[in-house]
């Protein structure tokens, strides 16, 4: 019989919890790249062009840290 | 405009959803730049936490274990995706919220928690009282305050919430009631 490892399982359990938070946070910046498309329907004004800039970031930035997260833990 | 304007007169250029060909923008208002004051200054103690704050906090506990250098790293790049969003959230939510008064009618566009919109418009000549209130230490300070606007009918009645210079707001409106012949006592 083999000993269980319980420090290699609560490594694996964060692991997963954050992969599944920051997954989640992904979904939440893609919400806000949709919601900023639709705002700037409502809205027509020369700063948009920024902001939209700001999300897109928002989002890339979510998804390298889930990858980050995935190579690194 | 710039990204922080919150009151402009005959603004350029400018456009809205529903806006007519003719229709022509006098004004138009966002909630005083103030009133993010409360989130920003959460944003910067979320930006300091990770050097001053957290490890103030983890001298002082011990913990049975240690933590591996990369889940540090994680910690800290998710906190400070976190403090993003934070703040992007925020600026979004106060930036897409807004009054605009035409030459035809009153139009207040709010966005709710990012996911609802809410459209309310009243024709100038259907309005039938406005008022204005500003109070606390630091609307009067910054000079702004909430405009109601009660309509005819069943049109929903209108707040401008927080604006800046609320009496010029309550001026400009009367103008173009007067301007349509709207103007009730």
């Amino acid at each position: 019989m083999t000993p269980i490892d319980v420090e290699a399982i609560v490594f694996i359990v964060v692991k997963a919890a954050v992969l599944i938070g920051l997954g989640l946070y992904t979904v939440f910046a893609i919400v806000l790249v949709r919601q900023e498309q639709l705002m700037a329907h409502v809205l027509e004004e020369s700063f948009q062009p920024v902001l939209r800039l700001i999300v897109y970031m928002h989002l890339f930035a979510s998804l390298f840290v889930f990858g980050a997260a995935f190579i690194l833990l | 405009m710039g990204p922080l304007t919150s009151f402009a007169e005959r603004p350029s250029p400018i456009r809205f959803e529903t806006q007519h060909e003719k229709e022509i923008v006098e004004l138009f208002l966002r909630q005083h730049v103030i009133v993010n004051l409360g989130w920003v200054l959460t944003a910067i103690v979320m930006i300091v936490a990770p050097w001053v704050i957290f490890p103030v906090f983890f001298s002082l506990i011990t913990l049975p274990f240690t933590i591996p250098a990369n889940y540090i790293v994680v910690a800290v790049l998710a906190w400070y995706l976190g403090t993003f969003g934070f703040v992007l959230a925020n600026f979004i939510d106060w930036f897409f919220n807004i009054y605009i008064v035409t030459n035809e009618r009153l139009v207040d566009i709010d966005f709710l928690h990012l996911l609802y919109k809410h459209f309310t418009q009243a024709e100038i000549y259907r309005i039938q009282e406005i008022s204005f209130t500003t109070g606390g230490i630091i609307a009067t300070f910054f000079n702004y305050g909430t405009v109601f606007i009660q309509t005819a009918g069943d049109m929903p009645n209108i707040e401008f919430a927080n604006v800046p210079f609320p009496e010029r707001v309550v001026q400009i409106i009367r103008k173009q009631m007067e301007k349509r012949g709207g103007v009730r006592v």
